[in-house]
């Protein structure tokens, strides 16, 4: 016999396909909606709807956007000699927030991992030597992630446009703001010290 | 560093608490009634790795889902709550009830342990003897811990991706793959290749000096060498540039293998007795001996860098040794670390009585025995200020005999 009626395990079953839910939270989510008002749980449902309608991958950058190209690849605004590329959309969108930097996207979905079975035929690397062959880039600049796998995946492309002429950039990486020298380790601190700044 | 008391539950066949003195602390009683478990228990609240096994869910108690470990420490006049808990296939660490990450976490009670699974670290693969020098780098500076862990990914990355290359029709397009993650290698290679060297460096002049030590354990010279697998290739004091050079070198070696050939996870330890090495020309007492002073010299590289005790662990001390290094070892220690050691002998017990905190183990529990001569129990463990009248502190100091 199932412990609850069979729609609430089947919810329960779904929530916990998740990322980051176990059982228990998916319990604790199924019991909210169970709860909620009518209304609410339409709008959830409509949300989730309209984001598989609606929602789709920027043919030019990759990015996740409602109209294709994504408003960052067509906005005059944004200087088109600059190309920053990101594991994924929500490091975009750090990038973005920080109102630093004014040039383009592009995003890879994922990184280098042999284990988790990504290599380059995995990443949206295709399209984005497509855009260097039409569009005048001077810089590319790589935001892949500070651990073992970004940093494969910047070397790895690195070695492929390096004989494309423009210039290379890979984001500081060092010893974090707000933290403490103490914690930082040998390889970290290294880094820090050679990418060093003159004051 | 000491630690003053530690409390376990669902670990292996362990019941409540025990508390300690600051000098020396014997475990004893009969086999199989759990003196190994709480040294381990020590070790795996200190470390958070056990020194039997690599699968801390054995140490989960059989009818149990889980594991605690709970200890308190006290550095000069602070106090701190350590825990530990252990599940099915995680584990959680918290200081003063308070969740931590491992690499804070470390360093708050440290313990180096001497046991018969550690003479695996003269006998045992190479693999034994990198971390034994890891675990004293480690020790002394925590942060090494990260540059280790995040090599290790890059070799298992690297060799997942050298399988499918050794197996693919075309391997040659891999080839600036595993350049992108030999980079990364090459880094932190250099960092432990140099980590290890200098550490192995300063403990050879811990061993130089300890006369002492030798004076003890027999006349021979024990020395220890760092022995790159790129030992004759080059200049190993720049080791990045020479590792880089070999990496290019074999690459197309590497892929047809299918696996990792160079790097300092193929390094090793030479453990030489007057110039000989002992795994292969020394009988097992002198293997013994050459451990411990090992050992001996990782506390004292550990007191020079912190000015402070680590804990030591000595496990089935007269297996290990006769009266005589026993009776050395311990005064040589004296003063120097908190040393806990187990045995099944109740004579070496009664022997070091009046300067050692005593407890019998049975059945999971320790119960800990007076200093005084007669032997009778203080309560069954439970009775805090019974224990506390009992600690007068003498019993850690050395008296004649």
């Amino acid at each position: 016999m199932l412990d609850y009626a069979e729609p609430v395990t089947k919810l329960i079953d779904e929530l916990q396909k998740m990322p980051g839910v176990g059982a228990k939270s998916a319990q604790r989510l199924a019991f909210h909606i169970l709860r909620a008002e009518r209304e609410e749980t339409d709008r959830l449902i409509e949300a989730i709807q309209e984001v598989k309608d609606k929602i789709i991958f920027c043919s030019t950058c990759n990015n996740i956007t409602d109209v294709d190209p994504c408003r960052y690849c067509t906005s005059p605004g944004r200087d088109r000699r600059a190309i920053l590329i990101v594991e994924e959309p929500y490091n975009l969108v750090t990038i973005e927030k920080t109102r630093e930097y004014r040039g383009l996207y592009h995003v890879l979905h994922g990184a280098l991992s042999p284990i988790r079975g990504i290599g380059p035929d995995q990443l949206k690397i295709k399209n984005l030597f497509e855009r260097l062959r039409v569009e005048e880039v001077e810089e590319i600049i790589l935001a892949t992630n500070p651990n073992t796998e970004g940093e494969a995946t910047a070397n790895y492309l690195t070695k492929l446009l390096k004989p494309l002429g423009m210039r290379i950039t890979r984001i500081a990486m060092g010893v974090p703001v707000g933290s403490d020298l103490e914690y930082a380790d040998e390889v970290t601190m290294h880094k820090a010290l050679t990418n060093r700044i003159e004051l | 560093m000491l630690l003053t008391r530690i409390e376990a539950s669902g670990f292996r066949n362990l019941e409540g608490f025990a508390q300690f003195g600051s000098g020396l602390n014997i475990f004893y009683g009969d086999n199989a009634q759990g003196k190994t478990n709480w040294l381990e228990a020590i070790y795996i609240l200190g470390n958070t790795k056990s020194f039997r096994t690599s699968q801390l869910r054995e140490c989960i108690a059989f009818d149990q889902q889980q594991a605690v470990l709970r200890g308190e420490t006290l550095r000069g006049s602070t106090t701190k709550q350590i825990q530990l808990l252990i599940a099915e296939d995680s584990k959680q660490l918290f200081i003063n009830g308070k969740r931590e990450a491992l690499t804070r976490y470390l360093g708050n009670l440290d313990v180096f342990a001497f046991s018969l699974e550690e003479m695996d670290v003269i006998r045992g693969e190479p693999g034994q003897r990198r971390r034994f020098i890891d675990r004293g780098a480690v020790a002394v500076s925590p942060r090494f811990l990260n540059t280790l862990s995040r090599y290790n990914q890059v070799i298992k990355q690297k060799n997942r991706l050298l399988g499918e290359a050794s197996q693919s029709d075309n391997p040659a397009q891999y080839i600036s793959q595993v350049e992108a993650w030999n980079e990364q290698l090459v880094e932190l290679g250099a960092a432990i290749h140099d980590q290890r060297a200098s550490y192995v460096e300063r403990m050879n002049q811990v061993l130089d000096q300890n006369d002492h030590g030798r004076a003890i354990f027999g006349a021979e010279r024990i020395t220890v060498r760092y022995r790159s697998q790129l030992e004759g290739k080059g200049d190993l004091d720049n080791y990045a540039d020479l590792f880089g050079e070999r990496l290019a070198l074999r690459l197309t070696a590497e892929i047809a293998a299918g696996h990792s050939l160079i790097g300092p996870h193929r390094d090793d330890l030479e453990i030489m007795s007057d110039g000989r090495e002992v795994s292969r020309y020394g009988s097992a007492g002198q293997q013994r001996s050459a451990l411990l002073l090992l050992d001996l010299a990782q506390v004292s590289i550990y007191n020079s860098i912190y000015e402070e005790s680590p804990v030591l662990l000595i496990d089935d001390i007269d297996a290990e040794l006769d009266r005589g290094r026993i009776e050395a070892l311990l005064s040589e220690l004296e003063g120097r670390a908190q040393t806990f050691v187990s045995t099944s002998r109740r004579a070496i017990a009664n022997r070091y009585r009046d300067r050692a905190q005593t407890h019998r183990v049975e059945r999971g529990q320790a119960v800990r025995e007076t200093g005084s001569y007669d032997g009778v129990f203080v309560g069954a463990g439970f009775d805090n200020d019974a224990i506390d009248q009992a600690d007068d502190g003498s019993m850690s100091k050395p008296t004649a005999g």
